[in-house]
């Protein structure tokens, strides 16, 4: 029964991706004090930004995924974007404000790909945030739990 | 008993208390492990917030269809709004979500709305401005669905979590438990910590008392003591290791011990020494100690004794008592026994000599008529043969005739008499009864007297008398004997000197003494009888044959030390001298 519902759940996924896919530009909005702001980052301008890849586990999942995209540190140091802190904005207007510190004391991503595949808005997608948090024993804490922003389409550095 | 019992206790009481804290310390720690693990909130847990999201965002779709259909929203709103729908299913029915939904019985419900969604997903897509109302009826479910499932995860969630608080609050209930047990060992622990304290103190106390008593004995005591190490470096020294040896405490602490005084080198303390340190004690007694700036040595008696710490030899400690006094009454009664001893050997050599003196005079008796007959037979002839003369010559003897006859026969009997006289005091001086009655007298005159009678005796030897003294020839002596004496030596030297050769007799003197010497040139006597001549009825090997009784030399020299003079036998080349020495005065060397 399971296996059935989610199978249909991800042809739902994929129904409502392709559907909408080709008209929709995959793009990040960062907002802030910092020159330049705000920024629109199309899909050509972050892929000039270095590509990552962790493996961990998450809250919401079973098992072990491997998370490709960018560090939130380069994003942020490629933009000259300084702040105590950043403030994640996710799809369905939820926000988490998050310490500046937390992209330089861990290697925190900005995924786009979940093995291997592109994260898409039917399905956490476009962009989430994913700490290591196999790595650190300190990030397998609620706290940092609701930081794991997906659906993510803004940030803002203040 | 109750010692015993108290001391069994003191030791079971805080092991007990130890082995009950570390138990309760184990558990309230594994305890609190289990609370720590327990404390993570899973993001499960979190699914009212979930619910609550899933609710708002059919709530937006819905509302945004209304607005669609009115012509205020885009088709691009309405497609994220249903992307974002579909997306909290995703969520939904990703593992741990859907394990909730399962548990508290909503997943069949989740599976109906999972289709009714795939069949929207066509009417997004070809949305047109009219198109809202089966939309909005078909989403209809959806809010409420999500709003029941809400509501039944609250409840599911206080419930575990109640639960789950109940749980901690009984492991903390047993930690605080364990606590107060443990603060109980601990406080039995801390009192018996404290009680070992006290006692350790007070044995410290007591040991301390109980070293400075062993100081104070060891620096008063009289006697010298010193310890050393196992290298035998010096560790210890009291006062009267000073007064015995002069070398102050810190002089001689921290020093090899053979340093200090020559007297730790010798043999007997260095082997004293390593016995100790091999476990040995030992002991010499009276050991000679010579000190610096001391001729005379202490005497003292060294004990040896190892210094042990229970199975190991820490060292070795030295006792040195000073023993002089004992050294000089032990010396004293050796040397009173020496003295008595030789008291004992002079009195019994006494004894022997009178023994032997009372044999000699048995002895003596025995011979007198050989002694008689030897002695007395040249007078008894002379006289003899003067008498028979003078009755041969009857009436045809002149007067002159038988007067010097007559007085040849008297003075033959006179000496005679003299000769029976010494004879009688030789006999009486034999037996201690005489001693030489010592006057001045002329030796000149008595050497002409005895020669004369001599040649009387024997008409056909020869004697030559020769005087060497200038002056005086005057002796202190008894006349009689020094007579005898001559007369012996003279008698001796014609009877044992070659026929036809003279004896000659000379007196000579030095400052204390008239010498007399009588020279035959005899046969010389041998070595191995030289001695012997003296002694009394000795005859040596050339008398054989010849008339003796062995006496006339023993005599002679018993008379002639008797005044404090002596016969001695010079050693000669060719025939025998016999010397007479007399004091020449009264009072000289004897």
């Amino acid at each position: 029964m399971f296996i059935k519902v989610a199978a249909l759940t991800c042809g739902l996924m994929l129904a409502g991706s392709t559907a909408i896919a080709d008209q929709l530009e995959v793009s990040l909005r960062v907002t802030g004090h910092f020159a330049g702001a705000p920024v629109t980052m199309d899909r050509a301008a972050l892929n000039a930004l270095a590509v990552t890849t962790i493996k961990t586990s998450t809250v919401i999942t079973d098992g072990t995924h491997s998370f490709t995209g960018f560090l939130m540190r380069d994003l942020l140091d490629h933009l000259g974007a300084t702040g105590d802190s950043v403030t994640a904005i996710a799809l369905n207007d939820y926000a988490v404000e998050i310490p500046m510190i937390d992209f330089y004391d861990f290697d925190v991503i900005v995924a786009t790909h979940m093995d291997g595949e592109a994260l898409s808005r039917a399905n956490k997608g476009p962009f989430w945030i994913v700490y290591p948090r196999d790595n650190h024993r300190a990030l397998q804490d609620i706290r940092y739990d609701y930081r794991w922003v997906w659906q993510l389409y803004q940030l803002d550095v203040q | 008993m109750r010692p015993f019992q108290n001391s069994i206790l003191r030791l079971i009481l805080p092991l007990a208390a130890v082995v009950v804290f570390a138990m309760l310390l184990t558990f309230s720690l594994i305890r609190m492990f289990e609370i720590e693990n327990a404390m993570r909130v899973e993001a499960e847990q979190n699914m009212l917030w979930v619910l609550h999201q899933s609710e708002v965002a059919a709530l937006r779709m819905t509302e945004t269809a209304s607005l669609a259909d009115l012509g205020e929203a885009t088709p691009g709103d309405l497609s994220l709004r249903f992307d974002i729908l579909v997306s909290r299913f995703a969520l939904l029915n990703d593992g741990p979500q859907r394990r909730f939904l399962e548990k508290i019985g909503f997943s069949d419900d989740l599976d109906h709305l999972s289709g009714t969604l795939a069949s929207i997903a066509p009417m997004i897509a070809g949305f047109t401005p009219g198109d809202g109302r089966p939309l909005r009826d078909a989403i209809a479910p959806f809010p409420r669905l999500f709003g029941r499932a809400a509501n039944a995860a609250m409840i599911a969630e206080w419930d575990e979590l109640g639960g789950r608080l109940e749980i901690y609050r009984d492991q903390l209930r047993q930690i605080i438990a364990s606590l107060i047990g443990i603060m109980g060992a601990g406080g039995i622990l801390a009192v018996t910590l404290v009680l070992a304290l006290r006692q350790t103190r007070q044995r410290n106390r007591m040991l301390r008392r109980e070293r400075d008593f062993s100081a104070l004995l060891v620096s008063s005591s009289g006697e010298g003591i010193l310890a050393v190490d196992r290298s035998a470096r010096c560790t210890m020294w009291n006062g009267a290791m000073t007064k015995i040896l002069g070398t102050t405490a810190e002089e001689a602490v921290n020093r090899p011990l053979e340093r200090i005084a020559g007297f730790f080198d010798t043999t007997t303390v260095r082997q004293g020494i390593e016995r100790a340190l091999h476990g040995e004690t030992s002991r010499q007694m009276l050991q000679p100690l010579f000190r610096k700036n001391a001729n005379e040595p202490l005497y003292v008696d060294l004990r040896f004794f190892p210094l042990r710490n229970e199975e190991d030899i820490l060292g070795a400690i030295l006792f040195i008592n000073d023993a002089s006094d004992r050294h000089a009454v032990r010396q004293k009664d050796t040397q009173d026994r020496d003295r008595l001893e030789e008291l004992v050997a002079e009195r019994t050599r006494e004894l022997d000599d009178a023994l032997l003196r009372e044999r000699s005079a048995g002895e003596i008796y025995r011979n007198f008529a050989a002694m008689i007959s030897h002695q007395f037979r040249t007078p008894l002839a002379v006289a003899d043969s003067a008498l028979q003369r003078l009755v041969r010559r009857g009436p045809h003897a002149k007067p002159d005739e038988v007067v010097e006859r007559a007085d040849r026969a008297r003075g033959a009997i006179a000496g005679l008499t003299r000769l029976v006289e010494s004879t009688l005091d030789a006999a009486r001086l034999d037996a201690g009864q005489i001693g030489a009655r010592r006057v001045e007298c002329d030796l000149g005159e008595i050497v002409r007297t005895v020669c004369a009678r001599q040649r009387e005796t024997t008409p056909n030897a020869r004697i030559d008398v020769r005087c060497e003294v200038s002056g005086s020839v005057r002796a202190f002596c008894d006349p009689a004997h020094a007579e005898q004496i001559l007369e012996n030596l003279l008698s001796n030297g014609i009877k044992y000197g070659a026929p036809e050769t003279s004896v000659s007799v000379v007196l000579h003197a030095d400052a204390q003494s008239l010498y007399c010497d009588v020279c035959n040139t005899g046969q010389t006597i041998p070595d191995n009888e030289r001695n012997q001549v003296f002694d009394r009825n000795y005859r040596g090997a050339n008398s054989v044959g010849i008339v003796g009784t062995g006496i006339g030399l023993f005599m002679a020299r018993a008379l002639a030390r008797m005044q404090g003079g002596d016969i001695t036998l010079q050693p000669d080349v060719v025939g025998v001298t016999f010397r007479m020495t007399l004091l020449r005065f009264k009072g000289g060397k004897t």
